[in-house]
């Protein structure tokens, strides 16, 4: 008798799992047996669309098992299952709150597939997915979606940045923010903006603007996380940056490579070793990639003054807005970063503050902080001059608490570094008397007040608390006081020195030239244009030209190719301009302020490779000058980038000076970070070098050695016959003459 | 890198290993929670002080609970007490638990995975009383068609079994139900690898009679077809009996402006369920299914039924069977028929 031919299915009971092993292995031949499992699933479906709400625990085969059989075959039957992803989102859409958890989260799953095997695109899922994640009520359920959601939009933008679908979310996010203001649905938007801005895939101005939306809502959660991302989101992708930069575990490539040389060789171990490798190479390559530049949040936004106005009006100044004084004060720091930052004029804020500046208002120092992060150059002195009489009054007396008073002179000074006019002599006098309290903070506190005043104002002080340089400064007329509005023009340091030299060398050749040393003529140009030939920087008369004489090309013609020097020269140009003037008066030229001319060589002429170098040494020489205290004290001042946030701490911060410390902090502080146990320099060093995979010398893996595999050695080295020992001896000598078993020579 | 060692020193801290000491008592874990309480006193809510045994109707729906037990053994017993509490009733008595109480329970057991449950089902449903089970047959063919195509052979052979009563029970309610028509056709033609594939891959020609496994099981199935034909195709007797006493002078074809005896009349218009696709409609006349049949599933009937022929024996009997029902079904079609 013949044997009969197996069918595909009679060996296997109910397992589906083999059977969807075989359809994926062979589409054509498994298709019949596939339509049937298909069958079988339309008719679970109908089932279960008669009664959703039943649990389909019965039988062998559940609707989930199918579900998720034909979810792994769907590509290779993509007519048969045409359908099959429209169900299923039809399924999940109306059915969500009463299917079996299981269930549910499978059908999840499976679209999450589909969507990896490309049978439904991108945004078919998340527009299903999403409006669930908004409308559910099961706590699990948004947290799977929200994940898968996240991972979606992760993997779409893993290659490159998926504009279109970014786009589209974008839109959704943003008009579920806008169409109800009121609801708490709007959370969503906030964290999934957040999340992706976090992991940078969402850089751009409209992730902002969502953002925006979201502070400007009238639900306190989504208000604060709108704020909140404000405020420190950036911070927040810049850490996870870090973080992934070196959290990943260091493959050690040598040592994989020593392992696969030494055990088995397996197909596995090689794929192990190209994977490593590969990944190597792509972090290496990460690495030397250029840094993405991203721009912060607050530096995105369109129209800050608008958001600063409608914020601080919506949330903060409006009566009815029923926000709790911890979120108004998360507000209250955006407004007055916003206006810090983008120098904005939103005169009402600062009345505002005057309600709060008393030293019995809670988290005081906070609305300190944004008083001073709200204050720059642009705001008028006399709105900040009444905040700042305020604060003296109530923070800085003799009554007050050393904390109170030290926080009060610090804010002060906050505000002062930032708008210096908002001071005047006799309040700034006073308040400098503070420097001889007991309490250490306080005398911090006025001393820094002081400090800045000899840099910003010096002239309000009293002369005897000016200082050396500032009187001096006062005296020359070089120390000014800024007036409103008044910006510093930036300079370069070490240029004025570069100025004066260049002056001196032109002199010094013309005059070896035999001309005139003031007026300029065309071989100067051509001067120039030798220069510019002549890349390398000059080193005066040392050259290597020994005895060769250097005969200048007066009269020759000089063809010049280079189409930059075809150009008139704009040096000459200006010149020329300035010529009429020039013609008798030097006065003139001397009567004009420093600062001006020398933005005129800056703007006048391209600097060769040889000027650079002989600015950088007059900066070097100048880097010495300023590196007395004052000098430093100046430019810290000057290096402090007023439009960084505040935090209440900083404000706080020096009247922790004066506070005594407990024994335990004070070992605390003494012991910091360092390791409990000694470890020796030796063991500390072998250390390293294993953790660098270095190899051990012969001497420590002699030392190492088992003394069990040792010992059969040392047992034979004792039977040796006496000529043994003697050639063992003189063959040790030799080879100490030679220098080891090879030899020194060749 | 100060930082850095105390990240290190942070890490550690999770992987510590708790000492253990003989003779105290395990450390607590860190997410603890004590759930001890006290009491004066603890009441019971419920208890049970009857001492008259429960009735017949409280028996029974215990164990129609115990439908859903874990144990084969125990569902098996439970369908064996309802049944012979079932047969054991003197005509004319009602049940003890209504029909539409009973079979929704029941009919999920035709995907059961036990044999031994899935006969003793059988049993319990040829002894329900034939008319209740008209209302319910939509429900039972989902079912049934869901056993046919499951992945193990026992259960695809024992819902034939479950699909011969129900047609006999109520076979013009199988095939005028919503999707009872053409999607049991196509189940049928699945099952036996009669599909028709326009495609001409020759993989597919080849499988042709191969899904239906054991010669057997193609015999089972093929007389299925058969009878399901016949409910389907042939003018049953009742009809004709009424096409034949319709002359009533003066009263001409009364019977279709009578109310309908039927449950759900109107069920048809579908007036509340979502919309049907030409699959799941329903064909209530025997010329729509004549129709249906024709277009759908002839020609791949026809070539299976040639390739079963040729196989002779039993199964060409049955196959010849099957041919005789088609004929006699579709002998008044008016489209042109294949020759038989």
């Amino acid at each position: 008798m013949v044997k009969r031919k197996v069918g595909a299915l009679e060996k296997v009971e109910a397992d589906l799992a083999s059977l969807q092993y075989r359809c994926r292995r062979d589409p054509p031949s498994y298709q019949d047996d596939f339509q049937n499992q298909y069958n079988q699933y339309e008719t679970f479906r109908e089932l279960f669309l008669s009664n959703p709400s039943t649990t389909d625990d019965s039988g062998i085969v559940s609707l989930r098992e199918l579900i998720e059989f034909v979810s792994h075959c769907a590509d290779c039957y993509p007519t048969v299952t045409a359908q099959f992803p429209n169900q299923l989102i039809e399924l999940l859409t109306l059915h969500h709150d009463e299917l079996e958890i299981e269930l549910r989260d499978k059908i999840v799953g499976s679209l999450v597939l589909l969507r990896n095997k490309d049978v439904i695109d991108s945004s078919t899922l998340l527009n299903t997915l999403f409006p669930i994640l908004v409308t559910t009520s099961s706590k699990s359920l948004r947290a799977l979606l929200f994940s898968k959601i996240l991972s979606d939009l992760r993997v779409s933008n893993s290659k490159g940045t998926n504009h279109r679908l970014n786009r589209t979310i974008q839109t959704v996010l943003f008009n579920l923010l806008t169409s109800d203001r009121e609801s708490p649905k709007g959370i969503w938007a906030v964290k999934i903006t957040r999340e992706l801005w976090k992991r940078q895939i969402w850089t751009d101005a409209k992730a902002v603007e969502i953002m925006k939306e979201a502070s400007l809502a009238d639900n306190e959660k989504v208000i604060v996380g709108g704020v909140r991302f404000f405020l420190g989101g950036d911070k927040e992708r810049e850490e996870a940056a870090e973080e992934s930069s070196d959290g990943e575990d260091d493959i050690d490539i040598n040592k994989i490579r020593h392992q696969v040389g030494i055990n088995k060789k397996t197909k596995k171990k090689e794929r192990e070793l190209k994977k490593a490798a590969a990944q190597v190479k792509k972090k290496e390559k990460k690495k030397n990639a250029p840094h993405p530049l991203n721009f912060s949040a607050l530096h995105l936004l369109h129209d800050p003054q608008g958001f600063a106005e409608t914020l601080f009006s919506k949330h903060v100044q409006n009566s009815k807005s029923k926000l709790p004084l911890e979120s108004k004060l998360l507000v209250l720091n955006l407004v007055s970063r916003l206006v810090g930052l983008h120098k904005l004029t939103v005169i009402s804020l600062y009345s505002y503050f005057l309600k709060y500046l008393t030293p019995r208002q809670a988290s005081v120092t906070s609305f300190l902080a944004c008083l001073a992060q709200a204050t720059h150059n642009l705001v008028p002195p006399d709105v900040l001059e009444p905040l700042v009489q305020k604060i003296a009054n109530e923070f800085v007396s003799e009554a007050a608490a050393s904390e109170v008073a030290a926080a009060g002179l610090n804010a002060i000074r906050e505000i002062c570094a930032r708008q210096p006019l908002a001071m005047n002599d006799t309040l700034l006098q006073d308040l400098v008397t503070y420097r001889k309290s007991k309490d250490k903070g306080v005398v911090m506190a006025a001393r820094g007040l002081l400090s800045l005043y000899r840099e910003v104002g010096a002239e309000l002080l009293k002369k005897r608390d000016r200082g050396k340089d500032a009187a001096l400064g006062l005296i020359s007329g070089q120390l000014k006081e800024r007036r409103f509005g008044e910006e510093e023009a930036s300079q370069i340091l070490g240029l004025e020195e570069f100025e004066k030299w260049k002056e001196e060398e032109r002199r010094k050749k013309r005059i070896a030239m035999g001309l005139p040393p003031d007026l300029a003529t065309d071989e100067e140009e051509e001067d120039e244009a030798e220069d510019w030939k002549n890349w390398e920087v000059e080193s005066d008369d040392s050259d290597d030209s020994g005895g060769w004489i250097n005969v200048e090309s007066d009269g020759e013609d000089i063809v010049i190719s280079d189409s930059e020097d075809e150009k008139e020269p704009p040096a000459k140009k200006a010149k020329l301009g300035s010529e009429d003037p020039t013609e008798g008066t030097s006065k003139s030229k001397s009567e004009e302020p420093e600062g001006k001319k020398l933005s005129k060589l800056l703007t006048t002429t391209i600097m060769t490779p040889a000027d650079l170098a002989k600015l950088r040494e007059f900066q070097a020489a100048a880097s010495v000058k300023s590196n007395m205290p004052s000098a430093k004290r100046r430019a810290a001042l000057a290096n402090t980038h007023f439009d960084d946030a505040i935090t209440a701490d900083q404000i706080e911060a020096p009247a922790l000076l004066g506070k005594k410390k407990t024994k335990e902090e004070k070992i605390a502080m003494a012991k910091g970070d360092r390791e409990e146990h000694h470890q020796s320099t030796t063991a500390r060093r072998k250390e390293k070098k294993l953790a660098e995979g270095k190899s051990t010398t012969n001497k420590e893996k002699a030392r190492k050695k088992n003394f069990l595999m040792t010992l059969g050695k040392a047992k034979g080295k004792q039977k040796r016959s006496l000529v043994d020992v003697r050639k063992t001896l003189k063959g040790h000598i030799e080879r100490q003459k030679r220098g080891g078993k090879r030899g020194n020579k060749g | 890198m100060g930082s850095s060692a105390r990240k290190r020193k942070e890490k550690k801290k999770d992987f510590q290993k708790p000492k253990l000491k003989v003779g105290k008592p395990q450390a607590k874990a860190a997410n603890f929670t004590d759930t001890s309480f006290k009491a004066k006193s603890i009441v019971l809510t419920q208890q049970s002080l009857s001492s008259t045994a429960p009735s017949l109707a409280a028996q029974c729906a215990h164990h129609l609970s115990l439908l859903n037990h874990k144990s084969d053994s125990q569902r098996r017993e439970s369908l064996a007490y309802l049944t012979t509490a079932i047969s054991s009733l003197p005509p004319g008595a009602p049940l003890p638990q209504p029909a539409s109480v009973i079979l929704p329970a029941v009919q999920r057991l035709v995907l059961d995975g036990s044999n031994a449950v899935r006969q003793q089902l059988l049993k319990l449903l040829q002894s329900l009383p034939e008319g209740d089970i008209a209302s319910h047959s939509d429900q039972l063919l989902l079912h049934t068609r869901a056993g046919m195509t499951h992945l193990a052979a026992d259960i695809r052979i024992s819902s034939l079994d479950v699909l011969e009563w129900l047609l006999r029970v109520a076979g013009d309610e199988v095939v005028s139900c919503a999707g009872g028509w053409v999607k049991m056709l196509k189940c049928f033609l699945g099952l036996l690898g009669w599909q028709n594939n326009s495609s001409g891959k020759w993989s597919v020609t080849q499988s042709f009679g191969k899904a239906g496994g054991d010669a057997k099981v193609q015999v089972k199935q093929i007389n299925a077809l058969a009878s399901f034909l016949r409910c389907g195709l042939v003018p049953s007797q009742k009809e004709a009996a009424l096409a034949g006493e319709g002359s009533m002078f003066p009263l001409w074809q009364t019977q279709h402006h009578m109310l309908s005896e039927r449950s759900n009349a109107y069920a048809h218009l579908n007036l509340f369920g979502a919309a049907r696709d030409e699959e799941a409609e329903m064909y209530e006349d025997r010329e729509d299914r004549q129709r249906v049949f024709h277009e759908r599933a002839e020609a791949a009937v026809v070539v299976g039924l040639e390739q079963a022929t040729k196989a002779g024996g039993e199964l060409g009997r049955a196959a010849a069977q099957l041919r005789r029902v088609i004929r006699e079904g579709m002998a008044d079609y008016n489209g042109d028929i294949g020759a038989y």
